[in-house]
């Protein structure tokens, strides 16, 4: 009986202690400016996680989730910043975008905050590296959202259909895959011009091959000019693709989605793009299955420096909090997010965040294994190729790339009008 | 009333609330604007400093300008025209021609005015659609036969501006039909019938009667084209976010890029000091032509 009365006194004492513990938990709002809606993407993961804090460790805790379009992400940011009323968390844009945030001090050193939490190792290596490449820092200020490898995706039934036997491993092969499928009938690329990115990143993959991963970082740094053969050829070889019709016709009206679409439902056989992809291969809704689809790196460019195992990776984009609204209260929503990031990512869509995982699903989808296995093989990395410009250049690249591609602009006028705008500013 | 028109007092209290809201509202913001064109970098970053006239000296050196401001001289022209003749075609239509359910017509007509300009976007580029599928106009052109003329109309830089003229055309011209429609029905009965008695044909009835009682309005409705034409922002956003290239990147556009983008806040207000003085110069233009009477 005392017994009895003493384990029921115990389990009161913990419940009340516990209730006690959560009530005394700091009261605080934050807004999380976001470019994912609540239900898409990395939304799901920052509401989802966010209510899971509420739940579990604070519960005076709450916020308000503010939705901003991609394309108006950096003025949005840069408006608020220069109002000096930065939200406690936002999504940004990682490298040079970031840079002028560090130099005012207006984002939080994430290295020292996470030190500060004891949860620095809870980040992946890769993606710490990649993002402190990026911002030319020895510190990180920012979270990564994703850890991505870049290449081609192909759709093996068009493939087959067309005769092609193995996925191209150099240009001139990638060349003849184009011809075997315009001889089928079938469009060999899609691309999202609409977009603009999609298609600088196919100059970049060219770049890469031809003068190695640190091309463009040399032509920011200022050792090597953005009037080069790696620049020059690869927008040639774009254009020459558009003029051959491999993109289809109109491809700068072709947006991002509906190039991905068209892989997946057979209407092209290939795309350029991220690992990011793999959560709408691996979706019911993929028309291609959970095999459909291949992925094959960028191809080698005869007489290039680059190699097979050298990889274009990122961390899309990336999630910043405010250095003047971080507190205690912020710094516990911090620890458990980069405490559970990964582990939740992998369970729920089957994609890396850039976080160390320590419990994986029982059953992963083949393309998330297909990336997994991408992912042991790299040896080097390069970034995207905007990565290493400001906005203005950046602008420039994606306005004149749509113009290279209709053929009102020359591969020459295109790398020098980057160089041009590279003279202006520095 | 001449009474309470010559107290001072009056006077004031009609005019200073209103005087003092537009003081507030464009005369400060237009003159903080000016203020900021004589300095670089970003508002609030620690590169914003002053710079003295440097940034005007850039507008005349700057090809993006030159591009944006043919951009936006080319829109204007065809936009505001295309506008206004088809709201006067559209409300001689609803004058002369429509007889029966002459309402519901002027409302279908008038309907895409209140649709959100994001809509009309996503709406048009269907039409336009070249990829994946055929769009209404590519469809349209083959099922006719004429196959050889279908085109990425948004996808070239030849057609982009022409094709964004003809969907900005397509929304506004319902509310110049109506603004002009009622101006023909203030046109009295007798000076039409006493023209149609002298022998008028319908050529001399528009060139002779009813253009010359219509002009007053028509200037108004070309100077509200074009002071909505010259902001030409929303649209082009919305069907070729400013593409292919630039040939659809007008002034504004290149004024937002230059501000939030690539944070050069003093240059930005320059670009639109610039795109105030076009407007209040575009506006006294249309205005000369109604001096000449």
């Amino acid at each position: 009986m005392f017994r009895k009365g003493f384990a029921l006194l115990l389990a009161l004492c913990l419940v009340l202690s516990a209730t006690y513990a959560l009530a005394e938990q700091p009261t605080k709002k934050i807004t999380i400016l976001s470019i994912w809606a609540e239900d898409n993407d990395n939304g799901i993961l920052l509401t989802k996680l966010t209510d899971q804090f509420i739940a579990e460790v604070n519960p005076n805790f709450s916020y308000e989730y503010e939705l901003v379009s991609a394309d108006n992400l950096r003025q949005k940011v840069a408006t608020m910043a220069a109002s000096n009323d930065l939200p406690d968390v936002f999504v940004y844009e990682s490298g040079t975008p970031l840079i002028p945030f560090i130099e005012d001090g207006y984002v939080l050193d994430i290295t020292q905050a996470l030190t500060d939490l004891g949860v620095l190792d809870k980040l992946d290596a890769g993606a710490v590296a990649i993002l402190s490449n990026l911002t030319s820092t020895e510190h990180i200020y920012d979270l990564p959202l994703g850890l991505n490898v870049e290449g081609f995706w192909y759709n093996k039934a068009l493939f087959a259909q067309a005769g092609i036997e193995a996925a191209p491993t150099t240009y001139a092969e990638m060349q003849t895959a184009c011809e075997k499928l315009m001889a089928a009938g079938i469009q060999p690329f899609s691309v999202g011009g609409a977009d603009k990115w999609p298609a600088t990143r196919l100059i970049n993959a060219y770049v890469m091959r031809k003068l190695g991963v640190d091309a463009l970082a040399k032509c920011a740094a200022g050792e090597m000019s953005y009037v080069n053969d790696g620049i020059i050829e690869g927008a040639q070889l774009l254009q020459d693709m558009c003029n051959l019709g491999y993109f289809g016709e109109g491809p700068t009206t072709v947006d991002y989605n509906t190039a991905a679409n068209m892989l997946m439902s057979g209407q092209s056989a290939m795309l350029y793009n991220g690992s990011w992809f793999t959560q709408s291969l691996a979706s019911a809704d993929n028309p291609a299955g959970d095999d459909g689809i291949g992925f094959f790196n960028i191809p080698v460019v005869e007489g290039g420096v680059g190699t097979l195992t050298e990889y274009s990776m990122n961390c899309g984009n990336i999630l910043c909090l405010s250095a003047a609204k971080y507190d205690d209260a912020t710094a516990a929503w911090l620890k458990y997010m980069v405490s559970n990031i990964g582990n939740y990512a992998i369970q729920n869509s089957g994609t890396l965040k850039g976080y160390t995982i320590t419990e994986y699903p029982e059953t992963l989808s083949n393309y998330t294994i297909m990336v997994a296995d991408e992912f042991s093989k790299v040896t080097a990395a390069s970034t995207w190729f905007e990565a290493t410009m400001d906005s203005e250049m950046t602008a420039t690249a994606q306005q004149n790339v749509q113009s290279l591609m209709n053929g009102d602009m020359t591969a020459q006028e295109y790398a020098q009008a980057l160089q041009d705008v590279y003279d202006a500013a520095n | 009333m001449s009474r309470v028109l010559r107290d001072r007092r009056a006077i004031l209290l009609f005019i200073v609330p209103g005087f003092i809201l537009y003081t507030v509202l464009v005369i400060l913001p237009v003159l903080w604007s000016a203020y900021y064109t004589f300095f670089g970098g970003m508002i609030g970053s620690s590169k914003w400093s002053f710079i003295g006239l440097d940034n005007y000296a850039r507008l005349f050196q700057d090809k993006k300008f030159a591009a944006a401001l043919m951009v936006n001289v080319r829109y204007i022209a065809m936009t505001t025209f295309g506008q206004v003749i088809f709201g006067l075609l559209l409300a001689l239509m609803f004058k002369f021609w429509v007889k029966r359910f002459g309402s519901s017509v002027r409302t279908i007509v008038f309907f895409p005015v209140v649709l959100p300009v994001v809509a009309v976007g996503q709406l048009f580029t269907k039409i336009y659609e070249i990829q994946p599928y055929y769009g209404l106009l590519n469809s349209l052109l083959q099922g006719v036969g004429l196959g050889n003329l279908v085109y990425p109309w948004i996808g070239k830089a030849d057609t982009a501006l022409i094709a964004l003229a003809a969907m900005d055309i397509w929304t506004a011209m319902g509310f110049y039909s109506i603004i002009l429609y009622g101006a023909l029905l203030d046109i009295p009965g007798d000076i039409l019938e006493a023209a149609e008695i002298d022998g008028c044909n319908a050529w001399q009835l528009f060139r002779r009667i009813l253009l010359p009682l219509l002009r007053p309005i028509l200037l108004t409705c070309f100077v509200f084209s074009f002071t909505g034409t010259v902001k030409m922002f929303e649209s082009a956003l919305a069907l070729t976010r400013g593409g292919p290239g630039t040939a659809t990147t007008s002034l504004s556009m290149y004024m937002y890029n230059t501000a939030f983008s690539f944070q050069k806040t003093g240059y930005a207000s320059v670009i639109a000091l610039f795109i105030f003085l076009l407007c209040v110069f575009g506006a006294r233009l249309i205005r000369a032509f109604d001096r000449k009477d």
